[in-house]
C-alpha cells in the first residue's frame, strides 16, 4: 500500500452496528419532520404520495447499500451507478434483443454485476493502488463500454410484466420495490452481525495489518465486498427498469454518487471503515426522501429549494448530533 | 435575464389580444410546466405560464423547476404536484423513454400530460408533443451550413450528452444531410458530451486548436456548445469557418450580428409553453380530448407531433424573427382546438 | 525514504505525460502547434486550482465535498457583481474570493463545533450554496462580463496563456506553504496523526478551519478564472467539478486518509487528464469510445506509477 501514513488508532474499535441509540434518534428526526409535513401538507400522506415517496426510497436505499458494504472495508466504490447503469441496459438487452425469460434476464443482470464488482475488487487487491482510483477508471470504463456496445439506444418494448411490477401495490400504497430493499437490509444485516464472514469484513475495514495478523483473509474479504456491491448495484439498476419499464442509459453513472454516500454517512457508517450501519442507511435515506418530497409537496422554494434542503439537513444533523451529545453525557454520570 | 423577459413580456402583450377572444371560460385546473432541469432554454416559459392563466383565465399555471437535470428529480416532482391536486402537466421530458412510465401512471389516475419543447418516444401515453423536431431541427440546420458553405468541405458535428436519445437522432440527422451531399461534404469527426460550459470549452478550442485549417464548417445541436463554439470563434477571429448553432442566447446572436456566426436554429420556447398551457386547460376540464385523425406530423420519436415552429436565424432576420415566432405561436394556437382536438 | 517515494510519484505520471506527448506528436500533427499548446495550457488552469481546493482539504484529512457549489455560487456573485451591481473588478474580483472563502469558514466552524464529520456538513453545505446559486439566477448567466476580464482569459504570450499565471503563483505559494510555513506544517501533521499533533500542541480546531478557508478560497479562485475563461458568469460553473477534485490530487499521490499531499503530483495528474482529453479530441476517437479510453488511460498511467513505485522501493 502506498497510504503507509501511521492512522493512529480510534479510542474504540467498535465491531459494531453503529450503535443502535443513533439509529434511534435518527428515526425520531424523520418521524418528526413527518409529523411535520403531514400537518402542513394534507397531499404528503395521500397514498399516491406514501407509494411514490417509498418507491423511490427503495432505489435509494439500495444505492446507499451498495457503497455501504464498501465503506465496511475502508474502501469506496465510485462506479455504483456504472455498474448500475450496465446492468440496466444488460437487462433491457436480454429481454427486448433475446427475448429470454424475465427470471432469467435478471439473474444473467446480477451476475453481470457481480462480476464488474469483482473485477474492481481484484484489480484492487493485486495492484495495490487505492480503490478510489480503480473504481474512478473502471467507472469511465464501464460507462463507455455500455455507450459503445449499446450507442445509448434505449431499451422502451420490455415485457408488460416488467413495467407491471413496478406500478403494482401492496395493500393501498406499499411499493414491493421497498419490501424488496428491506430484505436485502435483513439479509446485510444478518451477514454483518451473526456472520464470520460479516465479522471479518469489519475487522478488515478497521485495521487491515491486525486482521491479517489474526488470521483474517484481508484480500479475499476486500474482493468480496466488491463483489457485492456490484451485486447490490446491479439490483438497484433492476429496480429502476422495473420502475420505469424500460432500460434507460441516462439513468446510473455520476448521478448515483451522492446519494449512495449519504445514506450510509448520515446512517453512521464511519468513510474510514470497520462500522457500518445497516438500519441507518435505511434512515438516512428515508430522512433525504422525507425532506425533498416534504419540500416539494409544500412547494417551497422552486430554485431555491435546494438552499432550504441542504439548510433543514443541517439541521437534522445537529439535531441529532446534540441529541447523542446529550445521551452520552448522561450515561457517563450515571455511571 | 432582464433580456428574456422583456423578450417575453413583448410576445405576451401581442398574444393577449388575439387570446382574449378564446378565452370564454375561466377554468379552476391547476397546471404545471415542468422543463428538464434549470436551463436559461425554459426562462421565456415563466412569462408564458402567467400570461396563459391571465389570457385564458386558468386558475392557476406555474412554472415548476427541477433542481437538477435528473429523470429522478423530475418524476419526484411531477408526483408531488399531483399529490397536491395539480391536473394537468406540460413536461420536457429529462428522458424521453425514461419518463413514460410516469405520464403512464398520472394518466392512470385521470391527469393528462403533453410533451413539451422535446417529445417522449413512443409508445406513450402523452396526449401530444409541442416542439421542435429534434432530428428535423438538426437536419434543416446542417443543410443552412452545407449552403452558407457554397456545397463542400469539411464539417464536424458538436453534439450534447451521449446518453441522451436524443443526441442520437441528431447524429443521424448530421449524417444523413451529409450523406445527401454524395460526397462533397465530409463529416470530421463529431465531438460529443458538450453540453457542460466547461467541458465544452476545452473540447472546443482542443478542436479548433488542432484542425482549424481543415475544418469549413461547424454545426452545433446543443444550447452549450453553440454559445461556447460562437464565443470561440469570436476570439479566433475567424469568419472563415462557417457555423450554425441551436437557439438565441445573447452570445449567439452577438456573433452572428458581427458575422462570426453564419445563423442559429431558433426554436420558440414562450410559444411552447403558451399553447401547452392553453391545451393541458381544455384536456384537463375534461371536455377535450386528441383526435387520432388530425394532421399530425410523424418523426422518428412519436406519431403525434406538432411542429412549434423552427427557423433559422441569421444576419438577414435577426431584428424579425421574433415577430416570425410570434405569428406562428399566434397561429398554431388559434387553430389547434379545431385542427387536434374533439370537443363537447 | 519519502522524499524519494515522493520523486517516484512524479516521475511515473511525468513518463505517462511524455509517452503520451510523443505518441500524441505522431497521431496528431497539429498536437505541437503554438495554438494547441495554448489550449491545453488553458484548460488546465481552473482545473489545477480545484484539486488544489481538495487538496488542502484532504492534507488534514478532510473532505470538501462543496468545492463546485461554492465554485458555482462565487462564479455568479462575481457576475452579478459586475452586471448587475456595476462594481469596478479591483473590487468585485477580491470580494468574490472573500466569498469563497467565508464559505470555507462556514464549513470550517462547522464542522469543529459541532464535531460532525466534514464530509457531511460540506454535503449539506454544497446543497446550500447550489440552492442559493439558483434561486439567485434562476440558472439564467450573467453576460456582460467587462472587457479587461474576458480578454484577460483570452490572450496569450506566444503559447503562453495569462490565465495561467494565477495557477502557477498559487501553487508555488502552496509548495512554499506546506513544506516551510509553521502552519502549513501543523496542517500536514495534523492530518497525518491526529493525536500526536494535538499532544504536541496544535490546535485540531484552527487547522481544520484553516484548511477549510484554503479550499474555500482556492475554489473561489478557479470559478474567477472560469468565468474569465468562459467569458460569462455561468450558473453551471463548478457542476463537474467534484470527480476532478478529488482525482487530481489523489491521481498525484496524496493520501486519502490525510498527511500526506504532493503539489507538483496533482499538478501532473491534471496535465495528464488534460493531455487524454485533449488527445481524444485530436486523434479523433469515435465519440461512444471516449468514455471507455479515458478510464483505460487513467487505469494505465496509474499502473505504470505503481509499477515504477514497486520497482524503486523493492531495489
Amino acid at each position: 500500500m502506498s497510504d503507509d501514513a501511521i492512522r493512529d488508532a480510534p479510542p474504540r474499535r467498535r465491531l459494531s452496528l453503529g450503535g443502535a441509540s443513533g439509529q434511534i434518534g435518527l428515526l425520531a428526526i424523520v418521524i418528526g419532520f413527518w409529523v411535520v409535513f403531514s400537518s402542513l401538507a394534507p397531499g404528503f400522506l395521500s397514498t399516491f404520495n406514501l407509494f411514490n415517496l417509498g418507491r423511490s426510497l427503495a432505489v435509494d436505499i439500495v444505492i446507499g447499500f451498495s457503497q455501504m458494504v464498501v465503506l465496511a472495508t475502508g474502501g469506496m466504490n465510485l462506479a455504483v451507478g456504472s455498474i448500475g447503469v450496465c446492468a440496466v441496459m444488460f437487462t433491457g438487452f436480454l429481454l427486448q434483443d433475446l427475448g429470454l425469460p424475465i427470471p432469467a434476464a435478471m439473474a444473467l443482470a446480477l451476475v453481470l454485476g457481480t462480476l464488474l464488482g469483482w473485477l474492481n475488487g481484484m484489480a484492487i487487491v493485486k495492484t495495490g493502488v487505492n480503490s478510489f482510483i480503480i473504481t474512478l477508471a473502471s467507472a469511465s470504463l464501464y460507462l463507455g463500454a455500455m455507450l459503445i456496445l449499446t450507442k445509448a439506444v434505449p431499451y422502451s418494448e420490455l415485457p408488460a410484466a416488467v413495467g407491471a411490477f413496478g406500478r403494482l401495490k401492496i395493500g393501498t400504497f406499499l411499493s414491493p420495490l421497498l419490501v424488496i430493499a428491506i430484505v436485502i437490509g435483513a439479509a446485510l444485516f444478518v451477514l454483518y452481525r451473526f456472520s464470520t464472514l460479516g465479522r471479518q469484513i469489519l475487522a478488515a475495514g478497521a485495521n487491515p495489518r491486525a486482521a491479517a495478523m489474526s488470521g483474517v483473509p484481508v484480500d479475499r474479504v476486500i474482493v468480496f465486498s466488491h463483489g457485492l456491491s456490484g451485486f447490490l448495484a446491479a439490483c438497484a439498476g433492476l429496480m429502476l427498469v422495473a420502475r420505469l419499464g424500460a432500460a434507460v442509459p441516462s439513468v446510473g453513472g455520476e448521478e448515483w454518487l451522492l446519494p449512495s454516500f449519504l445514506g450510509p454517512v448520515l446512517g453512521g457508517t464511519l468513510l474510514s471503515g470497520g462500522v457500518v450501519a445497516v438500519v441507518g442507511t435505511m434512515i438516512g435515506a428515508a430522512l433525504v426522501t422525507t425532506i425533498r418530497s416534504g419540500l416539494l409537496v409544500l412547494q417551497i422554494g422552486n430554485f431555491w429549494l435546494q438552499l432550504f434542503l441542504g439548510l433543514i439537513l443541517l439541521f437534522a444533523v445537529f439535531v441529532d448530533r446534540y441529541r447523542s451529545v446529550y445521551a452520552e453525557r448522561r450515561s457517563t454520570r450515571q455511571r | 435575464m432582464t433580456n428574456a423577459f422583456v423578450r417575453a413580456l413583448a410576445c405576451g402583450t401581442v398574444l393577449a389580444g388575439i387570446a382574449v377572444a378564446g378565452a370564454a371560460s375561466a377554468s379552476d385546473n391547476k397546471i404545471a410546466l415542468i422543463p428538464g432541469g434549470p436551463h436559461p432554454y425554459f426562462a421565456p416559459w415563466e412569462q408564458a405560464a402567467a400570461d396563459a392563466a391571465k389570457d385564458f383565465g386558468i386558475a392557476t399555471v406555474d412554472f415548476k423547476v427541477p433542481t437538477d437535470w435528473k429523470l429522478a428529480l423530475q418524476t419526484e416532482l411531477l408526483e408531488s404536484l399531483a399529490a397536491q391536486g395539480y391536473n394537468a402537466f406540460g413536461i420536457f421530458p429529462a428522458d424521453p423513454v425514461g419518463i413514460n412510465s410516469t405520464v403512464a401512471e398520472l394518466a392512470s389516475a385521470g391527469i393528462p400530460s403533453a410533451a413539451l419543447a422535446g417529445c417522449t418516444q413512443d409508445p406513450s401515453d402523452v396526449s401530444f408533443c409541442l416542439g421542435t423536431d429534434v432530428y428535423n431541427s438538426a437536419y434543416l440546420g446542417t443543410k443552412a451550413l452545407i449552403e452558407a458553405m457554397g456545397g463542400k468541405g469539411n464539417i464536424v458535428h458538436l453534439a450534447g450528452l451521449l446518453v441522451d436519445p436524443n443526441t442520437t437522432l441528431r447524429v443521424k440527422a448530421v449524417e444523413t444531410a451529409v450523406a445527401e451531399t454524395n460526397g462533397a461534404v465530409t463529416l470530421l469527426q463529431t465531438v460529443a458530451d458538450t453540453d457542460a460550459q466547461e467541458a465544452a470549452d476545452q473540447k472546443i478550442n482542443a478542436l479548433l486548436g488542432a484542425q482549424k485549417d481543415e475544418i469549413d464548417g461547424m454545426i452545433a445541436t446543443g444550447y452549450i456548445p453553440s454559445v461556447v463554439a460562437s464565443k470561440s470563434l469570436r476570439t479566433l477571429g475567424d469568419k472563415r469557418i462557417k457555423f450554425i448553432g441551436i437557439d438565441d442566447d445573447p452570445i449567439v446572436l452577438e456573433a452572428i450580428k458581427d458575422g462570426f456566426v453564419a445563423g442559429t436554429m431558433a426554436q420558440n420556447p414562450y410559444g411552447q409553453g403558451y399553447i401547452g398551457a392553453y391545451v393541458m386547460d381544455l384536456m384537463a376540464s375534461g371536455g377535450c380530448t386528441v383526435k387520432d385523425d388530425a394532421p399530425w406530423v410523424k418523426t422518428p420519436q412519436t406519431a403525434k407531433f406538432i411542429d412549434s415552429g423552427t427557423l433559422v436565424i441569421n444576419q438577414a432576420n435577426l431584428d424579425t424573427y421574433k415577430d416570425d415566432l410570434k405569428k406562428i405561436t399566434a397561429d398554431i394556437q388559434g387553430k389547434f382546438k379545431d385542427t387536434y382536438l374533439n370537443c363537447q | 525514504m519519502l522524499r524519494r517515494l515522493l520523486l517516484v510519484e512524479w516521475s511515473g505520471l511525468l513518463a505517462a505525460i511524455v509517452l503520451g506527448s510523443i505518441a500524441l506528436t505522431f497521431l496528431a500533427p497539429n498536437f505541437l502547434t503554438e495554438f494547441n499548446i495554448y489550449v491545453m495550457l488553458r484548460s488546465f488552469c481552473v482545473a489545477l486550482l480545484v484539486g488544489f481546493a481538495q487538496m488542502v482539504t484532504l492534507g488534514v484529512g478532510q473532505m470538501n465535498i462543496s468545492v463546485g457549489a461554492l465554485g458555482g455560487l462565487v462564479a455568479i456573485s462575481l457576475g452579478g457583481m459586475l452586471e448587475v451591481l456595476g462594481f469596478p473588478l479591483v473590487l468585485a474580483v477580491p470580494l468574490a474570493i472573500l466569498i469563497g472563502a467565508l464559505g470555507g469558514l462556514i464549513n470550517g466552524v462547522l464542522t469543529v463545533r459541532t464535531g460532525i464529520n466534514g464530509f457531511i456538513i460540506t454535503l449539506a453545505t454544497a446543497s446550500a450554496f447550489t440552492g442559493i446559486n439558483l434561486g439567485i439566477t434562476e440558472s439564467i448567466p450573467f453576460y456582460n462580463m467587462p472587457a479587461t476580464l474576458v480578454a484577460f482569459g483570452e490572450q496569450r504570450f506566444y503559447a503562453f496563456p495569462y490565465l495561467l499565471i494565477a495557477p502557477l503563483i498559487v501553487a508555488a505559494v502552496l509548495g512554499v506553504f506546506f513544506a516551510r510555513t509553521v502552519p502549513g506544517r501543523q496542517l500536514l501533521a495534523f492530518g497525518g496523526n491526529p493525536t500526536a499533533a494535538r499532544l504536541s500542541g496544535i490546535s485540531s480546531e484552527r487547522v481544520i478551519v484553516l484548511a477549510h478557508v484554503l479550499s474555500g478560497t482556492l475554489a473561489a479562485i478557479a470559478a474567477v478564472l472560469a468565468v474569465a475563461q468562459l467569458g460569462s458568469a455561468q450558473p453551471t460553473i463548478g457542476t463537474d467539478w467534484l470527480l476532478l477534485s478529488f482525482a487530481a490530487p489523489i491521481i498525484g499521490g496524496a493520501a486519502l486518509t490525510g498527511g500526506y499531499i504532493s503539489v507538483l503530483g496533482t499538478m501532473f495528474a491534471v496535465v495528464l487528464i488534460a493531455l487524454i482529453e485533449n488527445g481524444m479530441v485530436l486523434a479523433k476517437v469515435d465519440p461512444y469510445w471516449v468514455q471507455f479510453l479515458l478510464g483505460a488511460l487513467i487505469l494505465t498511467a496509474v499502473w505504470l506509477n505503481r509499477w515504477r513505485a514497486v520497482r524503486t522501493g523493492t531495489d
